[in-house]
């Protein structure tokens, strides 16, 4: 009998739970944020960009302004500005959806860069900002939220609609560009709660931040298979493994001494098989990226 | 409606049409091909804007700038190219658009649904995926929508085009009933037959002008045909079938269907050179997985022969280069792109073929060769081989996928439905097209709904019933009800 007991000894539960708590809301809320945008047939790999640029304006204003609620304003009204460009570009302008959320990842990393270089000082002062709880339940309830939203509304239909055959929901007199503006809104305020969030972790903006939790989000969302309750679960999932590989990074396995980069990799092994077997049938929504 | 002209840039797609509907009629609109039957019914609709003329409904003069207004309004159309979202649940596409109000009670929504299904003799599992249901379970959506919508007048296009004889008498069984609670229906067709037995009113469109508008006790199948036409239309006399050897055999094949049941069950039988076979039944009786187990698209157990050739185990590309031809039942998934161009789709499936392929590409001379015959085989209207599938009206496409499975020489042509959607005269073509590959050495299987086709064109008649194929004795080929006995296993 392999003996895995100094494994689980090396666990604190305690901060297992905080930390899993901590790790996923984030992924929580830009994957919901995803799942608005992609249910709606506008693909939207712009999550990371949305959530540093919302994280750099929360960060700046509510030091500057000491107000934790014109921060978090801020946030949200940026994200929801990038989705708002977003949906000119591909409905308006029908630019290539995977070119306008690179666009705009390219915008907001080099963007938020560039004020955080410009205006060292800007962050010298402590953050005003919400409880970190706050945020969690912000996270958990937008999952029923929305789960209830796509299951008995008509905005929910009509969005599942779309995002299957816009073409269709034309003739049956839905407008398409209208109800992927709504959904936008719906991404540019979720992603900003996710960017506030990060920031409001950290206690005050850095380059860089939000270090591709966009694109993990976006992984949770197509592993949960565009569907709310199991794209939280992926992103759970990988919250809490990710706590898990920090507590167990450097204990050896059979005796053996492990890479940290298998540890690291962990999360995203798990979450992959755990939907591979829980998720059944995944579809993407049969409308992506048609105009 | 009085005056209606329509142009397409400078295509004049109806020129001065006069329509009358009385209220409580039901109205059949018939012509040919590009007669502007269904135009005509989508101006009145507010699909398309009339270029000149004028609506007026209950007296009043009207406008409809879309479909909205013209479902505001009361008028609700099911067209040709369905509405239905395959990935919504049938009671989401009922709903879809006309949603009771912001948040949605679904149990409410499901039991005025049931009202509705039963008004019509329709049954529905009301959440089941729609990608689920039959074309002719979809066809019967569409309706149940427009009464959702409460729709006081209903616009059919093709609305049997789908259905076995006693589904189609039994939908106009209800229209029937429809019409005297109050309701007004316009039927666009092609079955004269069925515009004979159901319909109060008819009216013959052709080239975008209107020929004739008369009730139907004043006329006559042929006369229609002949307005239809524009020349008297002559029966089809029945060519001597001389059977050569046997070409398909198919031994003991069971098919699985989508629900995991036995949907083929043990069917075996010969086709031989130079017969036209027809196979009835009622849609669902296992014919779509039997033509997916001949084309090899889905496992099967059993034996499939090709001369001295077996197939069995072969791919579907393998078949085609043996020469199985098929004319899939859906056109716009199964048979074509429709983004690709004509020339493109011409040589679609046929890729393989020895004159098509030059080494690693496509021989370029042989694809435009074959973009000129399926074009050319029944007359088609387009502009150039190089437009887009897409463009093509339904009819059109339609010749242009039954002339493909005649292109390179074929053994086999499995023809599912193959008059889907177009008119008599291109039906009689396109059956002419099929016996004259018969009498070339060809075998043709067909699948069709409509029993009087059958009659009118097969050498012999198969049946299907529950996934089980029997033959209909030769002394009872011409007679109806005896085939129809046999669709519903009753004999």
């Amino acid at each position: 009998m392999i003996d895995l007991t100094y494994l689980v000894a090396a666990i604190s539960f305690g901060s297992l739970l905080t930390s899993t708590l901590t790790f996923s809301a984030p992924l929580i809320l830009g994957a919901l944020g995803g799942l608005c945008s992609e249910r709606s047939g506008v693909i939207n790999i712009g999550l990371e960009g949305k959530m540093l640029a919302a994280a750099c304006a929360t960060g700046y204003i509510a030091q500057a302004s000491q107000d934790p609620v014109l921060g978090l304003t801020a946030g949200i009204l940026v994200a929801t500005l990038l989705a708002m460009l977003h949906w000119t570009l591909t409905q308006t302008y029908r630019i290539d959806h995977i070119i306008s959320g690179m666009g705009i990842n390219a915008l907001c990393a080099g963007g938020t860069s560039l004020i955080s270089k410009t205006f060292p000082e800007l962050g010298s002062k402590q953050m005003a900002a919400f409880s970190i709880y706050v945020y969690w339940l912000c996270a958990w309830t937008a999952v029923i939220a929305i789960w209830w939203i796509l299951k008995s509304t008509r905005g929910g239909l009509r969005l599942y609609a779309v995002g299957n055959d816009p073409d269709k929901s034309r003739q049956m007199g839905i407008k398409p560009g209208k109800v992927r503006l709504q959904a936008l809104l719906g991404t540019g305020l979720l992603t900003g709660l996710a960017g506030a969030l990060i920031v409001t972790n950290a206690g005050s903006f850095s380059d860089g931040m939000t270090s591709g939790r966009g694109y993990i989000a976006l992984a949770a969302l197509i592993l949960g298979g565009w569907r709310p309750w199991p794209t939280l679960i992926a992103a759970v999932l990988f919250g809490l493994f990710d706590s898990l590989q920090l507590q167990l990074q450097g204990q050896p396995l059979f005796g053996q001494v492990i890479p940290g980069e298998f540890w690291q990799a962990l999360p995203y092994l798990v979450t992959l098989v755990a939907l591979a077997g829980i998720a059944g049938k995944s579809r993407a929504p049969a409308g992506l990226g048609k105009p | 409606m009085t005056g209606i002209t329509k142009l397409f840039g400078t295509v004049e797609a109806l020129r001065d049409v006069d329509l009358t509907v009385q209220s409580g009629h039901i109205h059949a609109i018939v012509g040919e091909n590009g007669a502007g039957k269904t135009t005509l019914m989508k101006v009145l609709y507010g699909a398309h804007q009339a270029s000149d003329g004028q609506i007026n409904l209950n007296g009043e003069p009207v406008s409809f700038r879309d479909s909205k207004e013209a479902i505001a309004a009361g008028i609700g159309m099911v067209s040709q190219h369905y509405s239905i979202i395959p990935e919504l649940t049938c009671l989401q596409n009922l709903v879809l658009g006309a949603e009771p109000g912001p948040v949605i009670s679904y149990a409410a929504a499901e039991s005025r649904a049931n009202e509705l299904a039963k008004q019509m003799g329709f049954q529905f599992n009301w959440h089941e995926e729609a990608s689920e249901i039959s074309p002719s379970q979809g066809q019967k959506l569409e309706i149940l929508k427009l009464l959702w919508r409460n729709a006081k007048i209903l616009i059919l296009d093709e609305p049997t085009a789908m259905l076995a004889p006693d589904d189609a008498d039994l939908l106009y069984a209800k229209l029937h009933e429809l019409t005297e609670q109050g309701a007004t229906v316009l039927v666009v067709t092609h079955r004269l037959p069925e515009v004979m037995e159901h319909c109060d009113e008819v009216t013959v469109l052709r080239g975008g002008k209107l020929i004739d508008s008369c009730p139907v006790a004043q006329t006559n199948p042929a006369e229609l045909a002949e307005k239809m036409v524009g020349q008297a239309v002559t029966e089809h006399s029945p060519i001597p079938c001389n059977p050569g050897e046997t070409l398909l055999t198919v031994r003991n094949l069971v098919v699985k269907g989508d629900k995991g049941n036995d949907a083929v069950k043990e069917a075996s039988f010969e086709l031989k050179s130079g017969e036209l076979v027809g196979i009835a039944g009622v849609d669902g009786n296992g014919q779509r997985e039997l033509f997916y187990a001949l084309m090899g698209t889905r496992n099967s157990s059993g034996e499939i022969h090709l001369g001295i050739q077996n197939l069995t185990n072969t791919s579907t590309a393998e078949r085609i280069q043996s020469g199985i031809r098929l004319i899939a039942e859906d056109r716009h998934n199964e048979a074509v792109i429709e983004d690709w161009s004509i020339a493109d789709n011409a040589i679609l499936g046929l890729q393989r073929t020895n004159r098509v392929l030059a080494g690693r590409s496509i021989n370029r001379n042989t694809q435009a060769e074959l973009a000129k015959n399926v074009t050319e085989i029944f007359p088609t209207k387009f502009d150039n081989v190089n437009q887009k599938f897409r463009d093509l009206s339904g009819g059109n496409q339609q010749k242009v996928v039954a002339a493909r499975s005649l292109q390179e020489s074929p053994q086999v042509v499995l023809a599912f439905q193959p008059t889907r959607g177009i008119d008599l005269y291109v039906a009689g073509l396109v059956y002419d097209g099929l016996i004259k590959a018969t009498r070339e050495g060809a075998t043709v299987l067909v699948v069709s709904f409509d029993l009087d086709e059958l009659m009118t064109y097969c050498d012999r008649i198969l049946v299907m019933n529950h996934g089980e194929i029997a033959e209909v004795p030769a002394e009872l080929r011409q007679d109806r009800s005896a085939i129809g006995r046999m669709m519903v296993g009753a004999e």
